[in-house]
C-alpha cells in the first residue's frame, strides 16, 4: 500500500518541479479529468479491499472516465450549457459512496483484528 | 499478479498526481509584484508633489476669502458672495460672455457628380471630434449656433437630427464661436488639424477666421447634478 502513495508524492513533486501551466480556458477540462482520476482511484482501492479488482477494469475505467469528462465539458462548452457539473456531481456522487464504503471496511477489518485479539487471549 | 496490480494502482497514481500539481499551479496566480523602477517611481512621487502643491494652493486660496468674509461687514460679505457667484455663473458657462475668439463656418461642398448630391449633413461623431480638438488646442469656451457648449452639453443623433443641448441644430450652414486665449495660434492649429479632412469627407468645409469681438450666448436650461457622486476609487491606467 506504500508503493502508490509513494508515486503519489512523485508524480506531484515532478508536476512542481517542471512547471507546466495550462492555458486558463482549459483548466476547467483538467480539473474535472482530475476528478475523475480521483473517482477511479478510489473505485479501485474500494474494488482491491473488496477483493473484486480487475487491472483491464482498473486501467480501461481510468482513461475512458478522463476522456468522457472532457468530452462532457467540451460538448457543455461547445452548447452553453454547463454540462461539466453533471460530471462533477456524478464522480462527487461516486467519490463520496466509495470513500464511505472504504472506510466501513476498514472498520470491519480493524474489528476483526481486535476480536482476534480478544480470543486468543 | 498481486505485483502488477499495484504496479498499475501506482502509476495511475503518478499520473493524478502530475495532473494535480498542473491544474494546482494553473490555478495559483502569480502575486503582483512592483515592478517600477527608480524613475517611475520618481516620476510618480513628483506627480504626488504637484498634487500636493496644487492643494496646498487651493486651502490658501479658500483661508483668503474665508479671511476677507471675516474680516468685512455685512454688506461687503454680500457683496463678495455675490462676485462669487458671479465667478462661479461665468465658469459654468451660465453668463453671455464676449471675448476675442475664431469663427468657424460650416457649409455643404458641392462635387461635380454624375449622380445627384445630398445635402450633407453634420454628425454628432463630428461635432464631437471637432469639439474635443478645439479643446485640446486652447479653447475656452465653445458656442455652436447659439447653443453654449459647456461640460455636460450632450450632442446626439436624434431622428436623423442632430441635437445640441436637446435642441435640434438647424441644417447647414453652421457657425462655431469660439473663444481662446490666443485665438491666432488656435486659427493655426485649426487650419492644419485632422477634422478638415473628416469633414471633408462627409462633404463639408471648415473655415475658420478670427474675430475680435465674439459674444457667445449663456447656456439655457438646468445644469441638474443630482445624481452626481464623488468617484473615490482610484484611477486606473498611464498618467
Amino acid at each position: 500500500m506504500w508503493l502508490p502513495a509513494l508515486f503519489l508524492v512523485v508524480g506531484l513533486t515532478l508536476g512542481l518541479l517542471t512547471n507546466i501551466t495550462i492555458p486558463d480556458q482549459y483548466s476547467n477540462y483538467l480539473s474535472i479529468a482530475v476528478l475523475a482520476a480521483f473517482d477511479t482511484l478510489f473505485g479501485g482501492i474500494r474494488a482491491h479491499l473488496d477483493g473484486k479488482f480487475d487491472d483491464k477494469v482498473f486501467i480501461t475505467g481510468f482513461f475512458f472516465n478522463i476522456s468522457l469528462a472532457a468530452l462532457l465539458a467540451f460538448l457543455g462548452v461547445q452548447l452553453g450549457i454547463d454540462l461539466y457539473l453533471a460530471a462533477v456531481f456524478a464522480f462527487g456522487v461516486r467519490l463520496f459512496q466509495n470513500i464511505a464504503i472504504i472506510r466501513r471496511i476498514l472498520i470491519e477489518k480493524f474489528n476483526q483484528k481486535k476480536n482476534e485479539k480478544k480470543s486468543r487471549k | 499478479m498481486q505485483l502488477r496490480n499495484k504496479i498499475i494502482i501506482s502509476l495511475v497514481c503518478a499520473f493524478t498526481g502530475l495532473m494535480i500539481a498542473i491544474q494546482f499551479q494553473s490555478t495559483q496566480e502569480p502575486t503582483e509584484r512592483d515592478t517600477r523602477d527608480l524613475w517611475e517611481i520618481r516620476s510618480q512621487l513628483q506627480v504626488e508633489q504637484k498634487k500636493q502643491q496644487q492643494l496646498y494652493q487651493q486651502i490658501a486660496e479658500m483661508e483668503s476669502i474665508k479671511d476677507q468674509y471675516e474680516a468685512m461687514s455685512e454688506q461687503e460679505q454680500i457683496d463678495t458672495l455675490v462676485d462669487s457667484i458671479e465667478e462661479l455663473e461665468q465658469k459654468a458657462g451660465l453668463t453671455d460672455i464676449s471675448g476675442k475668439g475664431i469663427l468657424i463656418h460650416i457649409n455643404p461642398i458641392y462635387v461635380e457628380m454624375d449622380t445627384e448630391q445630398e445635402y450633407p449633413e453634420i454628425s454628432p461623431e463630428l461635432l464631437n471630434r471637432l469639439i474635443n480638438e478645439l479643446n485640446n488646442y486652447g479653447a475656452t469656451e465653445i458656442a455652436i449656433e447659439n447653443e453654449r457648449v459647456i461640460n455636460i452639453t450632450p450632442i446626439r443623433y436624434v431622428n436623423g437630427k442632430t441635437y445640441v443641448n436637446n435642441r435640434a441644430l438647424p441644417s447647414l450652414p453652421l457657425q462655431i464661436k469660439v473663444l481662446a486665449a490666443n485665438p491666432e495660434r488656435l486659427l493655426d492649429h485649426i487650419e492644419v488639424s485632422q477634422s478638415r479632412d473628416y469633414f471633408a469627407i462627409e462633404n463639408l468645409d471648415l473655415t475658420a477666421e478670427v474675430s475680435d469681438e465674439l459674444l457667445l450666448p449663456k447656456y439655457e436650461g438646468n445644469i441638474n447634478l443630482d445624481n452626481l457622486e464623488v468617484n473615490e476609487s482610484q484611477e486606473t491606467g498611464e498618467e
